[in-house]
């Protein structure tokens, strides 16, 4: 499924609708969305090599890492950069974003400055007009990653980075784009506006949640150990009939790099959907046994005190019953505060008959 | 007052006129107001009869799907037909574009599968008392077979609306992407409306004002929530005013909670659209019809003008399928026969409501 984001991305956009978005985001919990930005990144870049994607070119806009980290990356992933020099260029907001420095070594050709990172529609221009010069102007495509929203926002507000991510996927010489984002750093607002903007959301969760307070406990330990290296991969896909498609995937991380694998454990999730049955037809063994006990209160007493042998299978349960009514008795006519005496209207009449007394009345 | 009896009194009814004459795509409502279509019949039906004139219809969007466009596109398209002048406004750069995305109303009667039913209802054999209640839903049959100026049309989503429609003067487009207030979007609504004022005679012509992703975070000044609360009063004062509709369209995840209640209570008539999860087998067991079903369309509030008594509906929550992929209806939600499979459960709705995640389905 992670290939199936970075298909989408690949693929690009069709003729008049707007480019796909990814937004990948992460959180103190489970913090491997460098990992995933790097991954997607070089999938996307290798595919963009091989030609199977529309886009032709890819636009880094790092702010986060040294450009110099990406090309190290690019190649010990097998691309080499030199002979790709004209199919990606960086544009390093991270070595001066606020034009401090005079003057600055240039690292090579692929990457070049860009100092006035407040200025939202400076970078918009910068972003394009490095892409052209990649690609060349008309119909043909690029792709943009963006190394993390979290630092554009630092620097400017959040309509402004909004504008700009927009302008980004409506313009028509751009094929895909993605940014990372660690949710935790930003108001919910701010991740709600960039999930607005983006086509999918890969979000990556601890695989097991924690407590706040239980860091000292042994058994912990392990399942701090065990989230420090692998979570959960959600992702949300807007389709373009208007439904949503969730995936999950496993993540791994490993020298090697970052591993995908499908969820071990599934339906955990699934069960609250189906409507619960009312009636629980299954009786458990203890369950069955209070069944047994239970006094059913409309059973014939028997006549003149003696027990109606009504054989069903309980066990002694007739006189047991026996028992209690005889002690109730006696413990009435023992009480001292007050005694309840009733005479029955009829000695005939047997106790709980279904007889209706009214029923001699002539109406 | 006890004179002869041919002594009229003092008192004469004011039979000026007999109704007012209304315009195309305009009839009478209940309690003295007067209704246009909404450009989807079954919406029109379910509130009704349509939007009354003067009020201010909110949606409330998905950022997952875009449910609210599909509204837009028929309620912009009905107007246009009916040659009703029309203000929309939305975040893109050029909101003109949006208009070649019309649909065109449907060719012929034939092509819908809802032909035979005026047919079978004739066949009915309604006792003489109660024809007067199937009165009504006979009259809305018969206009539909009538003359070019049908009250409702079915647009097919699949053919553009043919250019003369909107390339007349009626069709007014702002972009509210850029403006740093809302005083651009204010005067161009007061001058739209400001045409349509309401007298007390007959309605020539009635408008529409569609404002679309009111608080898309790409405008200048979607964190100035009291502007825009105090943009909707004041828009909703001046439709209330004079002969129009105005439907605003608005994703409520960005707003802060308090001012999304604020704006859902300055809603005449408020509707929300939600997504649908692809290949939820849970949802597909639960609901008939799952396959086809692209979204769904809950009704919170319906217009009351000129009236307390509330408007209650049978049902809340529909389901937006696409019939032939072209037209636009609106099914209520039909229960699935519960598996048997699944365990013996009554299938009562009281079972279903406990899912927890589609919470907000209401049977």
């Amino acid at each position: 499924m992670a290939k199936s984001i970075c298909t989408a991305l690949r693929e690009g956009a069709l003729e008049g609708e707007l480019a796909p978005a990814l937004t990948i985001k992460d959180s103190i919990a489970s913090p491997f969305g460098l990992q995933v930005f790097d991954h997607v990144l070089s999938q996307l870049f290798s595919s963009i090599l091989a030609g199977k994607s529309p886009s032709q070119g890819l636009i880094l806009v790092s702010f986060s890492r040294s450009p110099s980290f990406y090309l190290e990356l690019l190649k010990n992933k097998g691309i080499s950069v030199a002979s790709s020099d004209k199919r990606i260029q960086i544009l390093d907001c991270y070595n001066d974003p606020l034009g401090w420095k005079d003057q600055l070594v240039e690292i090579s050709s692929t990457v070049t400055v860009f100092r006035e990172v407040k200025h939202m529609d400076k970078l918009f221009n910068s972003i394009i007009e490095l892409g052209r010069g990649l690609v060349g102007g008309g119909k043909i495509r690029f792709s943009i990653s963006i190394d993390s929203v979290d630092e554009m926002l630092r620097w400017a507000s959040v309509s402004s980075v909004a504008r700009l991510l927009s302008n980004l996927r409506s313009h028509e010489q751009i094929s895909s784009i993605f940014w990372l984002l660690h949710s935790d750093l930003h108001k919910a607002r701010v991740t709600a506006v960039l999930e607005y903007l983006s086509s999918m959301v890969a979000s990556l969760e601890p695989s097991h949640q924690l407590a706040n307070g239980q860091r000292g406990d042994l058994e912990n330990f392990a399942l701090i150990e065990h989230n420090s290296k692998n979570g959960k991969f959600h992702v949300r896909f807007k389709k373009r009939n208007g439904r949503v498609r969730v995936m999950s995937e496993e993540v791994h991380m490993e020298q090697s790099g970052i591993n995908f694998t499908p969820l071990s454990s599934e339906g955990a999730i699934n069960q609250g959907l189906v409507p619960k049955v009312q009636f629980n037809l299954q009786l458990s063994e203890k369950e069955r046994i209070d069944k047994a006990n239970v006094v059913l209160p409309f059973e014939h007493q028997g006549d003149n005190g003696k027990p109606l042998q009504i054989y069903d299978g309980r066990r002694s349960l007739v006189d047991s019953k026996q028992e209690r009514a005889v002690a109730v008795e006696k413990e009435e006519s023992d009480s001292q505060r007050g005694e309840i005496i009733y005479y029955r209207d009829s000695d005939d009449e047997m106790p709980d008959s279904d007889e209706d007394p009214d029923d001699d009345l002539d109406i | 007052m006890a004179a002869a009896k041919t002594r009229a009194s003092s008192f004469s009814r004011n039979l000026s006129t007999a109704a007012p004459s209304l315009g195309p795509g305009l009839k009478c409502g209940p309690n003295g107001t007067v209704l246009l279509s909404s450009g989807i019949p079954d919406l029109d039906k379910i509130l009704g009869g349509g939007f009354s004139l003067g009020s201010l219809v909110m949606v409330m969007e998905d950022a997952e799907a875009p449910h609210h466009m599909l509204l837009l596109r028929n309620f912009m398209a009905q107007g246009l037909v009916h040659g009703q002048p029309l203000l929309y406004a939305s975040p893109a750069r050029d909101p003109r574009g949006f208009l070649g995305t019309l649909p065109s109303p449907a060719a012929s009667k034939d092509d819908k599968s809802r032909g035979p039913e005026p047919d079978q209802e004739k066949g009915l054999r309604i006792a003489w008392q109660y024809k007067k209640y199937f009165g009504e839903n006979q009259l809305n049959f018969d206009g539909q077979r009538d003359g070019k100026h049908e009250y409702s049309n079915e647009f097919n989503l699949r053919n553009p609306l043919e250019r003369h429609f909107f390339n007349g003067q009626r069709v007014d487009c702002v972009s509210i992407q850029d403006s740093p207030d809302l005083s651009i979007l204010q005067d161009r609504c007061t001058t739209f409306l400001s045409q349509l004022p309401r007298n007390d005679g007959s309605i020539s012509c009635a408008g529409r004002i569609a404002i679309q992703s009111f608080c898309s975070p790409q405008c200048v000044y979607s964190n100035m929530e009291w502007e825009m609360l105090s943009f909707i009063r004041s828009l909703k004062n001046m439709v209330r005013s004079s002969n129009s509709v105005a439907i605003i369209t608005f994703p409520p995840s960005l707003l802060s909670p308090s001012f999304c209640k604020r704006w859902q209570h300055m809603a005449d008539t408020l509707l929300s659209v939600k997504a649908i999860q692809d290949d939820d087998k849970e949802l597909a067991q639960l609901l008939t019809g799952y396959q086809d079903m692209i979204g769904f369309l809950n009704v919170h509030k319906v217009a009351r003008i000129n009236t307390q008594v509330p408007v209650i509906l049978e049902a809340t929550t529909f389901s937006i399928k696409l019939q032939k992929r072209r037209y636009l209806v609106l099914e209520c939600l039909n229960q699935a026969p519960v598996d048997g499979s699944s365990g013996n459960s009554d299938g009562t709705s009281g079972s279903c409501s406990s899912s927890s995640k589609t919470g907000s389905l209401d049977f």
